[in-house]
């Protein structure tokens, strides 16, 4: 693209200043100590791998790998599957469609804190009102959030009825861009719903797709807020992610090393993530 | 006819599957609303068996409401929350935007090296840095400040490639004429740019103010104190307290979400476009 040269050669910069100085100490700066905070040991001089060895051979750090990737592998495809389908019912020419589309928007409003605070309530064992609800079908009271068996599933959906709202939106913006004419062509030949649908729309949507598995993935793993206040990493750590591990670490042990390994972890997780990307992106030219 | 029969059958199973999907988005939010307006007594007695004044109050009472501003000082992480928005939108508003305009008009040394800068910063989420980012703000004396709260997270990736993409669009002939006019610069962004790009603005700021509003981890670690703590740390702090009113805590539930909701819905068609843009980039 073509920019303009200018006699002010300070300009520029000074307009970039700003948000440069805050994203270097911002940004950069926590990386870069978390880093180093993770090479360092008081115990020994220079570079050290203690820290990661130390973090290594602890059964709970690999617990919290095992429960977020398993996390993801059952949210990442259910929020995929569930709000490409809501794209897919919002995007259909009925009456009333637009309120429906609002009213699917509605939970992306409600921030996550709210939304685990509000299904907290709601999912309690004693005073919940699902329990109330399931009680009519003579199911006896579950503890959704205290259960072992059920407290992962249990934020899984809580995250899910937010999330699906947001990821719905991309999808949205990704069927509207899809040519309409290709529909009406293949309705000519022929073609049913579910034909249109896995040989136009999805393949048109490859993008969409790539992209909302990308950042949903890397958003889960950095999955905090429904563990901090949902169910504090139990029972008996079934939901006991890494991003809460490492907030453990920090805040409760005062393990400053600790944490710092864990987030390098997930930076070189979001890392890897970013780069598959680009090459995806890229093979397709 | 035949047709015409499965056309209507399958509106109907759409409509219900629709019905189904808006009952669930908004259950949790009306529940909030119907239990904010009764009393615990009433709440309480009826949750079982369930019956429809599990979920319709007996009485309306807006006791909760008062309760929990004269009571509880609600009133104090309202206020904080809309500060701390405020001057984040208005603070990421200016800087991002002055940015991407030198990014899309300027040919400088070291653009590429400061562009990667703004790409990181688009990559790496702020919650993969948040808790590292809690022994920079200590040392910089930013812990239980408003401005602990919002420097962080002013300068953002995203809203500086928002901004790129829309400014891209603008002809540069315009820009440089208005230089050979003699004009400065600041005026030419203000007055060519800034009107031009209204829509964007419009845009970044609501993205600035769902995440900014909503945001929790780092205000949960870098503002505790009762004074300066937002509406999103104050509710889960309220809810964590054992011997609270549920009703409360509905209602103060009920009350965070009212703005959002409020602030979203008219504006919708521009939050879709920034996540687009910011889809398109990858």
């Amino acid at each position: 693209m073509q920019r303009i040269h200018i006699k002010k050669k300070w300009l520029p910069y000074l307009l970039i200043l700003p948000t440069t100085v805050l994203i270097c100490v911002f940004k950069i700066g926590p990386i870069v100590t978390s880093i180093s905070e993770s090479v360092q040991s008081s115990k020994v001089d220079g570079f050290t791998m203690v820290n990661y060895k130390l973090l290594f051979s602890d059964k709970t750090f690999w617990n919290s790998t095992w429960v977020t990737l398993k996390m993801n592998l059952i949210m990442i495809p259910l929020q995929i599957v569930v709000a490409f389908v809501m794209a897919l019912l919002v995007n259909a020419k009925v009456k009333g469609i637009t309120v429906f589309r609002t009213i699917f928007f509605i939970p992306f409003c409600v921030s996550l804190t709210i939304s685990t605070v509000i299904w907290r309530m709601l999912l309690n064992i004693n005073d919940g009102v699902v329990n109330s609800f399931l009680g009519l079908f003579h199911i006896d009271r579950i503890g959704f959030l205290t259960d072992k068996r059920y407290a992962l599933l249990s934020v899984i959906l809580i995250c899910s009825w937010r999330g699906c709202a947001y990821w719905m939106m991309f999808f949205l913006a990704g069927l509207k861009a899809v040519d309409t004419g290709l529909y009406e062509a293949a309705k000519i030949d022929g073609c049913g719903f579910f034909q249109r649908l896995f040989c136009i729309t999805i393949p048109l949507l490859k993008h969409t797709f790539l992209f909302v598995l990308v950042a949903n993935t890397t958003a889960n793993f950095l999955l905090f807020t429904p563990v901090q206040i949902g169910t504090e990493g139990g029972p008996l750590g079934s939901t006991n992610v890494l991003m809460y591990e490492a907030y453990k670490a920090a805040f409760s042990y005062s393990n400053r090393p600790r944490s710092s390994c864990i987030v390098v972890i997930l930076l070189i997780i979001i890392g890897l993530i970013c780069i598959v990307q680009n090459k995806a992106l890229a093979g397709e030219g | 006819m035949r047709s015409r029969n499965k056309k209507r059958l399958c509106a109907a199973a759409l409509y219900m599957v629709l019905v189904l999907i808006a009952f669930v988005s908004l259950f949790p939010i009306l529940f909030c609303l119907s239990a904010s307006l009764r009393t615990q007594q009433d709440l309480t007695a009826h949750l079982f068996p369930f019956t429809i004044r599990s979920l319709v109050p007996e009485t309306f009472t807006i006791q909760n409401y008062i309760a929990i501003f004269r009571e509880y000082g609600f009133l104090k992480p309202v206020w904080n929350t809309v500060f701390v928005t405020a001057v984040t939108i208005a603070g990421g508003c200016i800087l991002n935007a002055l940015a991407a305009f030198a990014y899309t008009c300027f040919d400088f040394k070291g653009r590429t090296v400061f562009y990667i800068l703004v790409m990181l910063s688009f990559m790496v989420p702020f919650e993969s840095t948040a808790i590292p980012l809690y022994g920079i703000a200590s040392r910089l004396k930013l812990v239980d400040t408003y401005a602990g709260m919002i420097l962080p997270a002013v300068a953002d990736g995203m809203v500086i490639f928002l901004f790129i993409q829309f400014f891209k669009d603008i002809p540069l002939s315009l820009v440089e004429a208005a230089t050979v006019d003699g004009a400065s610069w600041p005026r030419i962004f203000c007055q060519i740019v800034v009107p031009m790009a209204k829509p964007v603005f419009i845009t970044a700021g609501l993205m600035i103010f769902m995440s900014q509003w909503n945001s929790y981890l780092w205000p949960l670690l870098v503002a505790r104190s009762k004074e300066i703590r937002t509406i999103q740390i104050a509710i889960s702090a309220f809810s964590g307290e054992r011997t609270i009113q549920w009703t409360l805590i509905y209602t103060a539930t009920t009350l965070s979400i009212i703005l959002p909701i409020a602030v979203f819905i008219p504006l919708q068609k521009y939050y879709v476009e920034g996540i687009t843009a910011g889809s398109v980039k990858g």
